[in-house]
Order: C-alpha cells, then sequence, then structure tokens
C-alpha cells in the first residue's frame, strides 16, 4: 500500500488543529457565536471527508498503525475505527447544526465553547482509535475533561455548575478505576497493548490469570459508569439532567458510541478469556439496568429526564449484544454498531429538537408543557413523533430494525430471557414515548404561542435525521444501489473484520 | 399480474394519504381522494377476483429481498382465505366513506388511509417479519384516529388499547425471532418465510407450547377473545365511527387471520392438541360476551360486546378441525363484518344527530327514520342469524362444525345463539320501534350516499344468505388444504 501514513491520520489532525485554531480564534472580538459554529463545521467536515477517504480508498478491509516508529502501535487505523469515526463526526456536526439555535440564545457561551467541543470530538476518535490502554485512558480524560467544562459552561444557572462538579467528581473516580485495572493487567501480562494482551494472557505459564480478571473488571467498571448502566444510573440523571441540552444530546449519543468503540475492541481483541466471568455477570446488569432505567423514564414528568432514563434503557440493549459477542462474533459486534447508528440517530433528533423547542424559554419541560403541540407547529410534532417511534422500536423506524438485531442475537446465543426482558422494556417504552405523543396531538391548548418557528438549517437538519429513520427501517428494496439496511450492515461487518487483520 | 397488484392495493392508499399531507388540499379534497382510491382498489381487487384460480394455493405471488443478511424477503400472496378478506375490505371501505362523507377533518381521512394500508399488508404478508411489520405499523393510525377523533376518555382509551396490542404482538415478536433462530439453527441460513418456518423440526415441545402461546396471544388480545377482551369496551365507545368500523369489521377479523395464516401452519401438531381449549373458549366468550351485552344500556357497548361474542364464535369454528366449521367460521367473518360494520354505522349516525347512545332515552326512531330502519333491521337479523341473510348460513355451519367436534359444544353454542336474539330484539324494539315519548325530533333519515353506502352491504348479506354456494366455491378448496394438507386430518 503507497498511502503515506499522515493521510491516516488526517481526520484526527483536522479535528485537533481545529481544537486548536478555535481557541486562537476565540479570542478575537469579532467572533460570534454564529461565526464560530461555522468554523467548527469546516473542521469537522474536512475532518469527514477525510475519514471517508480512507474508507473508500480500499475495497477491502485495512488495518495499518501509522508512525510506527514514533507510536509503537499505540494508534491503529482500521476499518473499524473509521467506521466510528465518521459516526462521531456526524454526530458532531449534527449536534452543532441542531444544537446552534440554543447556543446563540443562551448568553452565557463563548466561542471556547466549540474549542472544548472539538476537543471531545478529538479525545472521542482518539479513543476509538486506541490501541493501547494508557492511550485510551488519555483520550478518555480529554473528553471527559472537556465535557466537564462543557456542562457548567453556562456557570450563572446553579444546576448546571452542580452537574459539573458531580460528573468530575464521579468521573474521576471512575477513571482511577481504569488506572488501577490498568496497572493490574500490566501486572499480569506485561504489556498494555491490545493485542499482546489477549495473546500473552493465552500462555498460562507467564500470565496471572487471577488479576488479569482483576483487572479486566475493574476496566468494565469505568465501562459501565461512562455508559450509565446499572449501579452507576443516578448519577447519569442528574449529570444529564443538568447539563443543556445540546450537551445532554451530545453525550447520550455520540459519547456513549465512542465508549462502546473502544471497549468493543478490547473486548473483541482481548479479553476472550474473561469472557464466561463476564457474561454471567452482564447478565444480571442488564436485567437490572432495563428494569431499573424503565422504572425511571416512566415516572419522570419532565421530558428531558425521560430521554435521559430511557437513554439507560437503550444502553441495556446494547449490552445484550455484548454478552452475544462470545458465542456469535461478527454479528453480535454489527449489530451492536448498528443499533449505535439507530439509537444515535433518534437521540440526536429527539434531543435537539426539544432543545430547539425550549431554547427561548424553559417552560417546555414536563409532558404539559407539550399540550397541543402539533396544533402549533405540525412540522415539528410530525418530527418529535418519529423520533419517539423509532426510539420504541415500531417498525418502520431505523429503531426497530436495530433492536431485531439485537433480539435475535440474544436468542441465538441462547439468551432468550434476556430478550424477554428486552421485550418487557420495549413494552414499557412505548407507553412513556407515546405519552408525547398523545399529549401533543390529542389536547388542545392555546397558550402556546411562543415556540419560534424553525429557521435556518435546523429544519432541514431535522428532516434529513427523519428521513434517515425512516429509511432505515424501511430498507432499500425501493431503490437500488441506495445505501439502505444493508449497507450499515455491511459495513458493519467490514469493521468487525478489519479488527483480525494485521 | 407481472405489475405487482398486490402492492399496488396495499401502497395506493398511503401514497394518497401522504401526497394528501404534503399538498395544501382541505378535507374535502382528501375526502375526495379516499373515496377514489378506494373504488380504484375495488377495481383493482375486481381485477384480482376475476384471475383468481380456485385452488387452495398462493397465488399473485410477489417477491423482492429486503433484508438481505437475515433472509428477510418482501413477500406477498393471497390465497382463498385472505383473498374473501380482500374481497370484504374492498367492498366495504368505499360504503364506509359514503357514510363519514361530511363532517371530518384531513387528519381523519389520512389515518383511514393509513390503515387500509396497514390491513392489506398484514393480509397480504408471507414473511413473518413483513407480517409483523404491518401488524404493528397498522397500530399507528388506529392510535392517532381514537386518540384525535374520538369521544369521551379518548386519550386513555387510545394508549390502553395501543400498549395492551403492542403488548401482545411483542411477545409475538419474539416467537417469530426464536422460530428465524430455530430454521437458521436447522437448515444454516436464515429465513422468515413462512414456507421455510413450517418446516423447522428442531424444536421441543417445551419451547412449541411456548411459542404457539406467543404468537396465540397476540391474536388473542387483536380478536378479542377472553379474558384478553378489557380494552374492546372503552375502545369500542369512545372511537369515532370510522375507527369502531373499521376496528370491528376488519382489523378484529386480522387476529382470526392470523391464526388460520400463521399459527395452524407453524404448530399444526400443537393447533389440534389445544383445539378445545380454544373452542371452549370461544363458546364462553359467545356466552360471557353475550350476557354483557345484554346489560348494555349504552346502544354502542352493547355492539361491542355483541361484536366480541360473535368473534368468540369464529374462534370456535377455526379450532373445530372440520369442513363446516371452517367454512363457517370464514363466512361468518364475512356475515360479521358487514352486519356489524354495518350496524356501527348506522349508530354513528344517530349518535351524530342526535346525541344520544342510551338505549332507554331513544325510541320511536321507526317512525322518524324509516329508512334508516329497514337497514337496521336486516343487519340486525343477520346478526341474530334469521334464515335468508348470510348470519344463518354461517352460525349453522359452525354449529355443525362444533357437533363434529363434540356434540356438547354443538349442543351448547346451538342454544346460546338464543342470547343474542334475545338482546338484539329486545334493544330493536326499546331504541327503534317502540313509541317511548323521547324527544328524537334531531333524527334525520338516511341521505342517498348513505343509502348507496348500505344497499351493497344488504344486498350481500341477503345474496349471500340465499345462495351460498355462490361465494363458497372460491373458498372451499383452500379451507380443504387446510385441513388435509396442513392438519392432515380427513373427514
Amino acid at each position: 500500500m503507497n498511502i503515506p501514513d499522515f493521510i491516516y491520520l488526517l481526520p484526527l489532525f483536522f479535528v485537533g488543529f481545529g481544537a486548536i485554531s478555535m481557541m486562537i480564534i476565540s479570542t478575537f472580538k469579532s467572533v460570534t457565536i454564529k461565526k464560530g459554529a461555522f468554523f467548527t463545521l469546516v473542521f469537522l467536515i474536512m475532518s469527514f471527508f477525510a475519514n471517508l477517504y480512507n474508507l473508500n480508498s480500499t475495497d477491502e478491509v485495512y488495518s495499518v498503525y501509522p508512525f510506527i516508529d514514533v507510536f509503537n502501535k499505540m494508534i491503529i487505523v482500521d476499518t473499524y475505527s473509521d467506521y466510528f469515526s465518521t459516526i462521531l463526526i456526524l454526530g458532531a456536526i449534527l449536534t452543532i447544526l441542531i444544537g446552534l439555535h440554543y447556543l446563540e440564545r443562551h448568553k452565557e457561551f463563548t466561542v471556547e465553547f466549540f474549542s472544548l467541543f472539538l476537543f471531545s470530538v478529538f479525545g472521542m476518535m482518539l479513543l476509538v482509535h486506541a490501541n493501547e490502554l494508557i492511550t485510551a485512558f488519555v483520550s478518555l480524560e480529554i473528553t471527559s475533561l472537556s465535557l466537564y467544562v462543557m456542562i457548567g459552561f453556562e456557570k450563572v444557572i446553579d444546576r448546571r455548575v452542580e452537574a459539573s462538579y458531580r460528573y468530575l467528581v464521579l468521573g474521576s473516580l471512575a477513571g482511577v478505576f481504569f488506572l488501577l485495572g490498568t496497572a493490574f493487567i500490566y501486572g499480569a501480562t506485561g504489556t498494555t497493548t491490545l493485542g499482546t494482551i489477549g495473546d500473552l494472557s493465552l500462555n498460562t505459564f507467564t500470565a496471572n490469570i487471577p488479576l488479569l480478571m482483576i483487572g479486566a473488571t475493574m476496566v468494565l467498571i469505568t465501562f459501565l459508569f461512562k455508559i450509565t448502566a446499572f449501579p452507576f444510573q443516578n448519577w447519569a440523571l442528574d449529570v444529564y439532567d443538568g447539563a443543556p441540552l445540546p450537551v445532554t444530546a451530545y453525550m447520550a449519543a455520540t459519547f456513549k458510541a465512542a465508549i462502546f468503540g473502544f471497549v468493543l475492541r478490547l473486548f473483541i481483541v482481548d479479553f476472550d478469556l474473561v469472557h464466561n466471568f463476564w457474561d454471567e455477570l452482564l447478565v444480571y446488569i442488564i436485567i437490572l439496568t432495563l428494569s431499573y432505567g424503565s422504572f425511571l423514564a416512566i415516572i419522570q414528568k419532565s421530558l428531558k429526564r425521560m430521554l435521559v432514563a430511557s437513554s439507560i434503557v437503550h444502553t441495556g440493549y446494547l449490552l445484550i449484544a455484548f454478552t452475544s459477542i462470545s458465542a456469535l462474533g461478527e454479528s453480535a459486534a454489527s449489530s451492536i454498531i448498528f443499533y449505535l447508528v439507530a439509537y444515535f440517530l433518534s437521540a440526536v433528533g429527539a434531543f435537539g429538537l426539544i432543545a430547539y423547542i425550549s431554547s427561548d424559554d424553559h417552560l417546555r419541560i414536563t409532558y404539559d408543557d407539550f399540550r397541543g403541540f402539533a396544533k402549533i407547529r405540525p412540522y415539528m410534532a410530525a418530527m418529535l413523533s418519529i423520533f419517539m417511534l423509532s426510539l420504541a422500536g415500531i417498525p418502520s423506524t431505523i429503531g426497530f430494525i436495530g433492536k431485531f438485531y439485537i433480539f435475535t442475537g440474544a436468542i441465538e446465543s441462547g439468551n432468550t430471557i434476556l430478550a424477554v426482558v428486552a421485550i418487557i422494556a420495549t413494552f414499557i417504552s412505548v407507553y412513556y414515548y407515546f405519552k408525547l405523543i398523545a399529549v401533543m396531538y390529542f389536547y388542545r391548548s392555546a397558550e402556546m404561542t411562543d415556540v419560534p418557528p424553525l429557521k435556518g438549517v435546523a429544519p432541514l437538519v431535522i428532516a434529513v435525521i427523519a428521513i434517515a429513520i425512516v429509511w432505515g427501517g424501511v430498507g432499500n428494496t425501493l431503490v437500488a444501489y441506495f445505501p439502505g439496511v444493508d449497507f450499515l450492515i455491511d459495513m458493519a461487518k467490514l469493521s468487525y473484520e478489519s479488527l483480525f487483520v494485521g | 399480474m407481472d405489475f405487482g397488484i398486490l402492492s399496488v392495493i396495499i401502497f395506493l392508499p398511503m401514497f394518497v394519504a401522504f401526497s394528501m399531507l404534503i399538498l395544501p388540499v382541505g378535507a374535502k379534497g382528501t375526502r375526495n381522494a379516499a373515496f377514489i382510491t378506494s373504488i380504484v382498489i375495488f377495481a383493482l381487487v375486481g381485477y384480482v377476483y376475476y384471475n383468481f384460480e380456485i385452488s387452495g394455493y398462493m397465488q399473485f405471488r410477489e417477491h423482492y429481498t429486503w433484508i438481505a443478511t437475515y433472509g428477510i424477503n418482501y413477500s406477498l400472496g393471497i390465497d382463498g382465505f385472505s383473498f374473501i378478506i380482500l374481497m370484504l375490505i374492498a367492498t366495504l371501505i368505499p360504503s364506509a366513506y359514503l357514510w363519514l362523507w361530511d363532517g371530518r377533518t384531513k387528519g381523519y381521512w389520512v389515518s383511514m388511509l393509513l390503515i387500509q394500508t396497514g390491513i392489506t399488508g398484514t393480509l397480504f404478508s408471507q414473511d413473518l417479519i413483513l407480517f409483523y411489520f404491518f401488524w404493528e405499523a397498522m397500530l399507528l393510525p388506529v392510535f392517532m384516529i381514537i386518540g384525535m377523533f374520538g369521544t369521551g376518555n379518548r386519550v386513555f382509551s387510545t394508549i390502553k388499547i395501543t400498549v395492551y396490542t403492542i403488548l401482545g404482538s411483542l411477545f409475538m415478536l419474539i416467537s417469530i425471532l426464536y422460530l428465524g433462530v430455530a430454521f437458521f439453527h436447522n437448515y444454516g441460513f436464515w429465513s422468515f418465510a413462512l414456507n421455510d418456518i413450517v418446516q423447522i423440526t428442531s424444536l421441543s415441545r417445551t419451547e412449541e407450547i411456548w411459542l404457539f402461546f406467543g404468537f396465540m396471544i397476540a391474536f388473542a388480545i387483536k380478536i378479542p377473545l377472553f379474558p384478553f377482551h378489557t380494552w374492546l369496551l372503552e375502545t369500542y365507545s369512545n372511537s369515532p365511527t370510522g375507527g369502531v368500523f373499521l376496528l370491528s369489521s376488519i382489523m378484529a377479523k386480522l387476529g382470526v387471520y392470523g391464526i388460520v395464516r400463521f399459527v395452524m401452519p407453524i404448530f399444526p401438531e400443537l393447533y389440534k392438541e389445544f383445539a378445545p381449549i380454544f373452542v371452549w373458549l370461544g363458546i364462553f366468550g359467545l356466552i360471557y360476551f353475550g350476557i354483557a351485552a345484554m346489560m348494555q344500556v349504552n346502544i354502542k357497548k352493547m355492539f361491542a360486546y355483541s361484536s366480541a361474542s360473535h368473534l368468540g364464535f369464529i374462534v370456535t369454528g377455526i379450532f373445530s378441525l372440520n369442513v363446516y366449521g371452517m367454512t363457517g367460521a370464514a363466512y361468518l367473518i364475512i356475515a360479521h363484518a358487514m352486519a356489524t360494520g354495518g350496524l356501527f354505522l348506522l349508530v354513528g349516525k344517530m349518535e351524530y344527530s342526535i346525541g344520544i347512545k342510551a338505549i332507554p332515552a331513544l325510541g320511536g326512531i321507526a317512525k322518524k327514520a324509516p329508512v334508516f330502519t329497514v337497514f337496521f333491521g336486516i343487519m340486525l337479523l343477520c346478526i341474530v342469524g334469521l334464515p335468508g341473510t348470510n348470519g344463518f348460513v354461517s352460525e349453522f355451519l359452525i354449529i355443525l362444525g362444533a357437533f363434529g367436534f363434540t356434540p356438547s359444544a354443538g349442543i351448547i353454542s346451538a342454544l346460546t345463539v338464543l342470547i343474542a336474539a334475545s338482546f338484539m330484539f329486545w334493544m330493536f324494539q326499546r331504541a327503534i320501534l317502540s313509541d317511548s315519548g323521547n324527544d328524537v325530533s334531531q333524527m334525520k333519515d338516511l341521505n342517498f350516499k348513505e343509502i348507496a353506502g348500505m344497499i351493497p352491504l344488504a344486498f350481500l348479506i341477503i345474496a349471500m344468505g340465499v345462495y351460498p354456494d355462490w361465494f363458497f366455491y372460491k373458498i372451499e378448496p383452500t379451507i380443504q388444504h387446510y385441513l388435509i394438507d396442513i392438519l392432515e386430518i380427513r373427514n
């Protein structure tokens, strides 16, 4: 292959360079939020195309260690990481496009926000490219630190500051577990490089298996914390609720995808040995995550909190596919990736639209505030309904196909009980998602004239997301050669294969 | 046939509905478009009728790949059983539209069109995932139409029916997925096509029983079969006329259709084994809902229960495992759809013009509206099962079938027909005929459009009652095929 190494790193470079540039740009008074967003988008789009170039440069799967003399296998660029990077960049772009209105209306936001934002994107991209535990830790911290500040950016609002501190304290604690786990793994195998850990752990003479298990479990704890699985769901509710809506959307959809991107790699490449131990533990965690998440979602009056609580339930679904990995491999991994895309689209749409609606004032918080919304803003109500349907997994949306893959995988790997629990959780979710649709369409309310109509690019972006959701659910029988469901899943499979190349 | 007529029948209403949503057309324009659509579909179904071969096998097949990775196909086809329901839909919907002609909003018509797409899609699907897809998708417009245009505590009713139905269908989904995985383990490739799924041999008995009931719950809720009927009363009484018409006359039948189409071929052994349970459950429903209907004061609620009572009878018929019972059930599906659908339309009109639903507050309608009364009487006699109506033919056949199954079932079901007769005539006498002195001066007689809408129903009720053979010969080969090839019963 003749592609120079730096081409592989261009997507990362663009975002990282953009983050630093934004820091400099933000010192100029004349740069408004709008201009800042524009520059940010330019960097993200450049990175996006560089990524697409990498993905398309070869038909087959690829896996390279760029600048191996310098980085020594710390960073890997393969189909898998680039596929995830594409998702992450898209997530960032959509967050900016939909959230811009909110950022403009809230005076506390300054252009520095975009610098932090790009840093967090950089961290996440680095995370999915990481091939070594310390690198992963560093990139995780880059992201987390940016997020701490982004959450508390509106410093005049107490809730924001509180959420920010809470996340800082708990997040650091979780980070410590990761470090300790890494140390244990190093102690057990003498390396922190992915791939090598797996090889060495198979060699029972040199590897200290119990130590490895402990280390791996500690890494798992950090992971569960970051994706808001069972024992850690309560902090998530408060932190996500306290954060500004665009940031909440960003964390719930994009950040989660990045974490899964790394941990999936870790699981598939290295931790064959600890599967049996974890899978059993995970079954209980999943059942608790699903049931407790559903319970949390059902009791919420605030729409934002409901969406956050329901994101815990979606984490549960994703974890189900995780337990199937050891039995199924490829199809389970690709179902996770597919579900991440499906959830990400629906969540970005839902959070983004609600952020838009409540950006002028904070009146529209609870379900009741949305009474009769369809009469006043039929377009927004229709779009919001599509997002709700997709989150609930109703057929003709991408959410259904995502659930189909996950549930089928669970049954195939013999975890029928998990599929049944997940079905019950889905059933409960119908209630809290449909409630919003019911409230919007079935009531009449007079005092709802203050919602601005969608302006600028936001309606277009929302429509594109909605079309993608429906298209993903209906599939590709209608138009040949246009990427549909099969394309996404094939792409996910290719990226899975790339984990075993090289 | 090469232009995919079934797809056109499915998606034309949806296409029209979305075009109407996008175009700046008012309620009237939407209504006209909907009516024309229903007429076009009627014509298309006429074409299908003309070309339909009298055999027990699938025809008009269409097949495209949908999700290749999991062998999910867009696969359509009809046989005699789905064909009669298709005919029913094609006839009923234009009639209903004539009745709903005035005073409905755009959203109402759009919902009606979308429901039609969902119903026909469910009816044609030969792939389990595709079936599930339409089965669930059908629910959304129903949700909207009840929630937006219903009466009373409509929001609660619509959430209740949605949650209830989704609970059932999710159990079915799990069963479908389980079958798909079992097929994969059996044959090494993925498929959810009905023809493939029936060939699974690897399931243990326990697994089969679980899956069987997974399917049955979904269908039992839709029908509704005792004890899954608790959504029925509120939904029927709070739904708008169009919604309750479609729910009672067509969607409830899809539950029965699902049992015959999917449960029977996939679990033939269990179907035979559990048949007694369902025969008796059907008869129990017949009696239970009949008595419940007798107690009702609200006329709409009374019809809701009477409808459920007859659906119990249909279930008895399809589980009777002989040709009489099954043919009778198929016949009763049509007869009941026409009669109950017609009655709900008539009652809807009455409610609309005088705003009363309680039987004691009515009376003397016959004087004010003679034409109304005539049609009301025909529908009612069909429900009661008077000779000369198709209600008689079908009930007679089901009773014969129940006799064939076990004599006691036959005797009890024959006796319970009296229940329907008693509450129906009693209601007819009190609400329509007798001069109770209540003020019903607002009641108007049927206008031209309404008569035009009601005539096909009344005509078919009588024609099918007088010349049943004309209609039997299209379904009989299918029923024979079910009994002999699938259930392996000869009698």
